[in-house]
């Protein structure tokens, strides 16, 4: 398979803009100056098939499109690389290892909606990352690519790096916006949406890292080719963090559609020390588990995951093995979610703590008869009650540990102890 | 206007283009239960209370989020409705602390109302509750229990958005999320008192009024706000015969859903004084209690017999008694000055959002029934310490105590020949008077006000007046049927009547069409 995302992290010195360019970058770009409208761009990606890659899969060229064309008000881009979803690594290392890649894809990007201010909001603990990143940026302003008449174009752009202060919450598109106006790192009530009305009340494109570093490749090598890789509804290729209870740990390039199975045995080698597989989160902490048993249908695509009851999401993919606790994973789950909930709204800011502290009473050996079934209906109480997609993130992999593990949480409750060994 | 249709529990109902659902489902009368939502302040859709079904959308929404639109069809009231009702209860509720027992909120609160309509469940949560900051001061008049919160937000939205002064913030994150002053600030701006009365809950409380009484044994009397010309519309709260407190009543031609902390505690110093409870004659050695008869004829004959005349009235006065004691002054002396008391002082930026310069409520409206055209009160009192009059009837004022020239207005008050003071204490200026009347307070009295704008307003009594006193506008009848003028009047009502017959601009008004929101009088914008 053709590397679209990773193909040049192995060279040396990838950050720089020399190897950068040398590896045919900033072609895409010029080629659009040159002569593609923006509204040939937007077509062009829609005709890629290309969907967000930060975890919700919304089409990226409809999503540009829905920015007014005629609004006085400045129009922005930001390029979220606030990566935070546990399970998640991919984003990190193209801005490590790729950064002109994320910085001409938010170029791209900025282009389509005519923007003249781009924004990479980089999470506060990548503090490596953000130091590349902004050396990249200094590069590719002193050749040219951004600033004032760009390129003779009479086109300008702006592109301003700023660093989270730590919370997950940021990485939602809108608590970034609220973060990056210098407010608390609260959600937006939608409607209205950020095309519209969302950077300081400006029609605002938010992309995630992986989807704008896509572009350059797309717009260089053409839709077609793009849409050409993957299944019939999930183009291209995909990045997957993979870590956990496997030989292999890493980020890997898969094409759409690459059996799950197969991938996990065979590309990552399969779970280590001789034990067996117990389950996987396959889309970062967000998304349900999907039991071993489960897996042998499931393809890496968002279709096939969404049948299987789980989701593509950012493709953090979670390896536990049979030496796994799954009222201790669940726990742990929980106890992020807790954590990061920002409190804003009632179900979200009450329910996550709630199961929390369920689920470390029947953890600790205090579990009661029909704790079960009170998490899996506050998990549902949250579950599209909520601002912003946080209460699902953190109502469904809590109710899917229990249906899917439901008898070793009862051992817990009755026996009052672990009972895997 | 552009209308949409849509139906709401299968109502079908018309509104108004951009209207939002719970906008449109409370104009149908169909309440939707909320406590972010404030039609005053922007849109939070933090509390969750006020989910809908919308047919064609798989997720309940927020009604106060969702416009309503042509063919929308909205359930307030089914299963799934409920069902997320009472959830968002059981989650306000698991780390509430349950004080109902010792919480002011008592009876006026939305956790105890939404809990009786929407779950009546005992507790499942079993874990132990987050703790929170207790009785902290967040001002003058403001005190913060933390474990009450439900995090609305609408005190943090009422000082960004309507005084802008900002004071409060959100801090800390998910069931640790609380509300905190920034540092070195206090709620100490001149409209504090609002982010009570718009705390759902029992997390702000009034610092004047709690313990005082309970919300369930408060007598509520719509009134007036005796505080300034403005007129805020009020509710008075009263138990035993004294005022807890007083709340704004919504008016939109006034004062919205808003008053001021001066107005909301100014009857402290008007009511809670020591009261005449007799009239009082100056004999040999001071003044000497007697009886109402003898009291108003020492007054009539006094007056009479002392020539020109000045009438000092209160701009606490309701127009009946302005009326009549217009007449009454006029009959008395033919060279008579009346005026209403009438002073300003400055306001700052976050007080001029309610207040007016004056502190006379009714100085507008006293006038309009028959002040004499001397120029206002200002100039009064110049011809008063000048020495012009030899008689003086002042009603409801210490006038010694209008700084600079108390000490001035003193000494003209001791050369006047005959001195009549109504009021409803024994003021320093009552002191100096052959005859004193024992009056009533605004809160005692039925009658109206005219506020700065135009607008006549009603008073309603809320406390019953100490015996021994009389109604201003009593008194003056009683005069002037003393002084040969046959007044029949038997109540506020009829007098007012009279005045829309009489005074020009008040013409064709009638009294039982002023109602609780009050009429604007009609040369006025």
């Amino acid at each position: 398979m053709e590397k679209v995302l990773l193909r040049n992290i192995d060279v040396p010195d990838s950050h720089t803009l020399a190897v950068y360019k040398s590896r045919g970058g900033y072609r895409a770009f010029e080629q659009v100056l040159r002569g593609m409208s923006p509204e040939k761009l937007i077509e062009e990606v829609k005709a890629s098939g290309l969907r967000g890659r930060g975890g919700a899969g919304f089409p990226t060229g409809m999503k540009w499109s829905f920015v007014p064309k005629d609004s006085p008000k400045p129009k922005y881009v930001i390029c979220n690389a606030d990566e935070s979803e546990p399970g998640t690594f991919k984003d990190r290392l193209l801005i490590e290892k790729d950064p002109h890649a994320v910085i001409e894809g938010t170029i791209l990007a900025a282009y389509a909606i005519q923007s003249h201010t781009a924004f990479i909001y980089i999470r506060g603990e990548l503090v490596f990352g953000s130091k590349v990143l902004q050396g990249a940026i200094d590069e590719a302003a002193q050749a040219g690519y951004l600033g004032k008449n760009i390129l003779g174009s009479g086109y300008d752009l702006e592109l301003i790096l700023h660093r989270g202060a730590g919370a997950y919450i940021c990485g939602e598109e809108t608590g970034l916006l609220s973060s990056l106006e210098g407010g608390r790192g609260w959600p937006k009530v939608k409607p209205p949406f950020p095309a519209t009305h969302g950077l300081f009340g400006c029609p605002t494109v938010v992309n995630n890292v992986e989807t704008l570093a896509t572009l350059p490749w797309i717009i260089d090598q053409g839709a077609a080719r793009y849409a050409a890789i993957g299944t019939e509804k999930s183009k291209g290729t995909k990045l997957f963090s993979v870590s956990g209870h496997i030989r292999k740990p890493g980020v890997y390039e898969v094409e759409m559609g690459y059996p799950f199975k197969r991938f996990l045995e065979e590309d990552c080698g399969g779970v280590p020390n001789g034990r067996k597989l117990k389950g996987v989160i396959p889309g970062g902490s967000s998304m349900p588990v999907l039991r071993a048993d489960e897996l042998e249908p499931v393809r890496m695509d968002y279709e096939s995951m969404q049948a299987a009851g789980s989701m593509l999401g950012s493709g953090g993919v979670i390896v536990m093995d049979d030496s796994t606790c799954m009222v201790q994973a669940a726990w742990n789950v929980a106890r992020f979610y807790a954590h990061e909930s920002c409190g804003q709204c009632t179900p979200c800011r009450e329910g996550c703590h709630w199961m929390e502290k369920i689920f470390r009473r029947i953890e600790s050996g205090e579990g009661e008869k029909g704790d079960l079934d009170l998490v899996l209906n506050i998990s549902g109480n949250i579950t599209g009650n909520t601002i912003c997609p946080f209460g699902d993130a953190a109502a469904w992999p809590a109710a899917a540990f229990i249906k899917k593990y439901r008898a070793e949480f009862e051992a817990h409750i009755t026996q009052k102890r672990c009972v895997v060994i | 206007m552009e209308s949409v249709k849509l139906t709401i529990d299968g109502q079908e109902i018309s509104t108004a283009k951009g209207k939002t659902v719970i906008e449109a489902a409370a104009e149908a009368g169909i309440a939707i239960p909320h406590y972010c939502y404030h039609p005053k302040l922007p849109i939070a859709g933090n509390c969750r209370m006020c989910l809908v079904e919308i047919e064609k959308m798989p997720r309940l929404q927020i009604a106060c989020n969702t416009q309503a639109s042509e063919g929308m069809a909205v359930q307030t009231r089914s299963s799934k409705v409920l069902e997320a009702r009472r959830a968002v209860m059981e989650f306000l509720l698991i780390n509430h602390p349950l004080d109902c027992p010792i919480c002011d909120q008592a009876g006026e609160c939305k956790l105890q109302d939404y809990y009786m309509e929407h779950d009546l469940k005992a507790s499942r949560f079993e874990e132990r509750k987050e703790h929170e900051r207790k009785r902290e001061i967040f001002g003058p008049y403001v005190v913060f229990d933390g474990e009450r919160c439900i995090k609305c937000t609408r005190c943090v939205r009422f000082l960004q958005e309507v005084t802008h002064t900002g004071e409060l913030a959100v801090v800390n994150r998910g069931d640790h999320s609380t509300i905190a002053l920034f540092a070195n600030e206090t709620v100490d701006n001149p409209l504090s008192g609002n982010i009570v009365d718009i705390c759902p809950v029992g997390a702000l409380t009034d610092r004047d009024f709690r313990f005082k009484v309970r919300a369930w044994y408060l007598k509520n009397t719509p009134s007036v706000c005796p505080g300034c010309s403005t007129g805020c519309n009020i509710t008075i709260g009263s138990y035993q015969n004294r005022i807890a407190r007083f709340k704004p009543r919504i008016n939109e031609e006034v004062n919205s859903h808003w008053i001021c902390d001066e107005g909301r505690y100014c009857f402290h110093p008007l009511t809670e004084v020591e009261r005449l409870t007799s009239p009082l004659v100056r004999q040999e050695g001071g003044l000497a209690p007697t009886d109402w008869e003898t009291a108003l004829q020492a007054a009539l004959s006094g007056l009479s017999a002392a020539t020109p005349l000045a009438g000092v009235l209160s701009g606490r006065n309701t127009n009946e008694e302005a009326f009549l004691f217009a007449r009454l002054v006029k009959k008395l002396s033919s060279q008579a000055a009346i005026e209403a008391v009438y002073y300003e002082r400055k306001l700052t930026e976050v007080e001029a959002i309610l207040k007016s310069p004056d502190r006379s409520p009714n100085f507008r409206g006293a006038r309009e029934m028959g002040a004499s055209p001397n120029g206002g009160f200002e100039p009064l009192l110049r011809q008063l310490i000048g020495g012009k009059f030899r008689a003086a009837y002042i009603v409801g004022e210490d006038l010694l105590s209008l700084a600079p020239d108390g000490e001035k207005i003193k000494n003209a008050l001791e050369k006047l020949s005959f001195l009549v003071v109504q009021d409803t204490r024994l003021t320093p200026t009552a002191r100096l008077a052959h005859v004193v009347l024992p009056a009533t307070n605004f809160a005692e009295k039925e009658g109206t006000y005219t506020n700065r704008k135009g607008r006549v307003q009603k008073l309603n009594a809320a406390l019953v007046p100490p015996a021994g006193a009389l109604q201003d506008w009593e008194i003056f009848a009683r005069l002037q049927n003393k002084a040969g003028e046959k007044i029949f009047y038997q109540s506020p009502a009829e007098i007012f009547q009279a005045i829309a017959h009489e005074v020009v601009r008040y013409q064709g008004l009638s009294y039982a069409a002023i109602g609780d929101q009050g009429v604007q009088l009609s040369d006025e914008t």
